[in-house]
């Protein structure tokens, strides 16, 4: 394997070889060092509100079943037949009593134990059949953060609490600003792009340069203005990253909720900051909806605010499926929740009126380096390269500063440090 | 059963919005619905056959869930010169077809179903072919003509097969 692409060099000097988002091999590696052996978002809790309720989603380029067991637990297994290797779970969301295989009829149970086969006599008689070894492959580990349910295929991966690290204390901004926790508001939208899938986690790790200049249009259609300067000297603004998950930020409060134009949601926000405080302390009750985005090492991203949820599925280097959800807490009122899944949609889902112009950016950024000699040239990443700061709130790696590159550094260094590792033990803690 | 003339009209009438959306004249395309008009896309789930909850429903995620100021808004980012993704321009087809129009609830109303076919170029070889079914509300106003009061638009895309929806269907 390339070891010196994977060790990326430059990369502490503020430059990134292309070849990252180009290679097959370095995408094959992908799926085995990062994707089978990341704690992986894989639902939120209240999609799966009661015992049968199932969705199916992608680990990798793995698909996967994920269930509410009758005892109220969560499973999640390779959504492939152990005879065949068929679908078995063909729906994407829905209730069931079990799940039966629409090839040769071998039904599972919601424990994803073989429960029954078809012509069932002749498997009776065969002494190499053991129904307690033909059930679906669970995943290794299964653990839930406050309503978000992650999984790895690991069983050496540290636990869910080791891997989020004290990236759970910004998570708490969106997950625990209130009482009642979140839910996601219902439904799921699902699209298509043409390219490398950390192209997409990179700028939610960390790109705030990008929103006032990609994003100007969608500004002057929701606020009737562009977006203000985000790196003046009077603004308080940090990069923050643990383990390679990124939230850059501002202290602003409201500036990402204010883009999705609906006064219901701002009134929410303000009406609620006191109660954001006694939770959160003063700090973090101003990120619940200021300017920021947010990457969850690898594939996992969201904005507080606009409140869009979404993963980057990768399809091959050059092609990545995104989902998308909306949060909202589940004790806001009725029509509050209604405000966020609709301006959510308004903004960032492919008919959103920001998201519309990230595609193509990424599409491009990815298709370039088809050229072999395009491929040769360094991209820039040195944005921010003397603002590491201590901060006596804030934990993990602080940068001051939202317009900077240090976590989308911090991310492929996350990166290269997963790709070069055989096992868990020799990713540098 | 309404009268081969209406039958005539509308159909003329949802050509001539299948262009202004090939051509991009959205204020005039605006002009086309009533100020109380819903346009609704709604995501589309693949779910099975007996799931009770349907492929699409109200509280769930859409494309479109809006207002006709909400189309104004979408409408405000085209023309922006800042939509950098909008230059060079999209090159879109409106294919509009199987029409059947019939009274509608309301007297002064009709009920009119179609199909479309959305294809796409964009930059050099960049295309998207999006499809669904629509089932419009469509009101005689005072002036004589008519206006689209109401619009579902169902894909048939369970994962859409494109990075965005830059226009409407
Ligand atoms: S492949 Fe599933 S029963 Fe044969
Ligand atoms: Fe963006």
């Amino acid at each position: 394997m390339k070891d010196d692409l994977l060790a990326l060099r430059d990369l502490d000097d503020g430059w990134l070889d292309r070849r990252v988002f180009w290679d097959r091999d370095v995408y094959e590696l992908e799926l085995e060092r990062i994707f089978a052996r990341c704690w992986l978002f894989v639902a939120h809790e209240s999609q799966l509100p009661k015992p049968g309720s199932f969705l199916t989603t992608w680990m990798g380029e793995d698909h996967v079943l994920v269930v509410r067991r009758r005892d109220g637990s969560i499973g999640a297994y390779l959504n492939s037949c152990p005879h065949r290797g068929n679908r078995v779970c063909t729906a994407e969301a829905g209730t069931a009593r079990g799940f039966v295989c629409n090839y040769h009829g071998w039904s599972f149970d919601l424990d994803g134990r073989l429960a029954g086969v078809h012509e069932s006599a002749a498997f009776g008689r065969e002494p190499t059949f053991d129904r307690s070894k033909l059930g679906l492959t669970p995943v290794a580990q299964l653990d839930t953060y406050k309503g978000l349910v992650f999984a790895t295929f690991d069983p050496d991966a540290p636990p869910l609490r080791d891997f989020l690290g004290d990236f759970a204390f910004y998570l708490d901004v969106m997950l625990d600003n209130d009482e009642g926790g979140t839910e996601f508001a219902g439904g799921s939208i699902t699209s298509v792009l043409d390219c490398n899938w950390k192209i997409a986690a990179e700028n939610f790790a960390g790109d705030a340069l990008h929103a006032g200049w990609t994003h100007a249009s969608g500004a002057e259609a929701m606020l009737g203005r562009g977006v203000a300067g985000l790196s003046g000297d009077d603004t308080e603004s940090y990069h923050v990253n643990v383990n390679g998950h990124c939230w850059e930020f501002n202290l602003d409060g409201v500036g990402n909720a204010a883009t999705l134009g609906d006064r219901r949601i701002i009134d929410y926000l303000r009406a609620n900051e006191a109660r954001f405080t006694e939770r959160l302390g003063p700090l973090r009750a101003k990120m619940v909806g200021s300017i920021s985005s947010v990457n969850v090492f690898p594939n996992f991203s969201f904005l507080p605010g606009q409140n869009t949820f979404r993963t980057w599925q990768p399809k091959g280097p050059h092609r990545t499926e995104l989902h998308t959800w909306v949060l909202v807490n589940r004790d806001a009122p009725e029509e509050v929740k209604d405000a966020w899944r609709k301006g959510a949609m308004m903004t960032f889902s492919p008919s959103g009126v920001f998201e519309m112009d990230d595609g193509e950016n990424w599409e491009l950024a990815t298709r370039a380096n088809q050229g072999v000699v395009t491929r040769r040239q360094r991209l820039y990443y040195g944005l921010g390269s003397d603002t590491a700061i201590e901060h006596p709130e804030l934990p993990g790696n602080v940068h001051r500063g939202q317009v900077n590159d240090a976590n989308q550094r911090a991310f492929y260094r996350r990166w290269s440090e997963l790709l070069r590792a055989g096992t868990w033990d020799e990713v540098p803690s | 059963m309404t009268s081969l003339e209406t039958h005539f009209e509308v159909q003329a009438f949802l050509a001539y919005e299948a262009r202004l959306l090939d051509e991009e004249r959205y204020p005039e395309w605006l002009g086309l619905f009533t100020e109380d008009a819903h346009y609704w896309a709604p995501g589309v789930e693949n779910r099975g056959r007996s799931d009770k909850e349907g492929t699409y429903a109200p509280s769930r995620m859409a494309y479109f869930d809006d207002t006709l100021d909400d189309l104004r808004r979408r409408v405000t980012r085209f023309t922006a010169p800042t939509a950098w993704a909008e230059d060079p321009a999209t090159r879109h087809l409106h294919v509009v077809s199987n029409i059947e129009v019939e009274d509608g609830e309301t007297a002064g109303e009709l009920l009119v179903r179609s199909v479309f076919v959305n294809y796409r170029g964009q930059g050099d070889v960049d295309a998207a072919t999006l499809y669904g079914r629509r089932e419009d509300v469509l009101r005689r106003v005072p002036d004589g003509g008519l206006r689209i009061a109401r619009r579902l638009v169902v894909l048939r895309h369970a994962v859409l097969p494109a990075k965005n929806i830059n226009t409407f269907f």
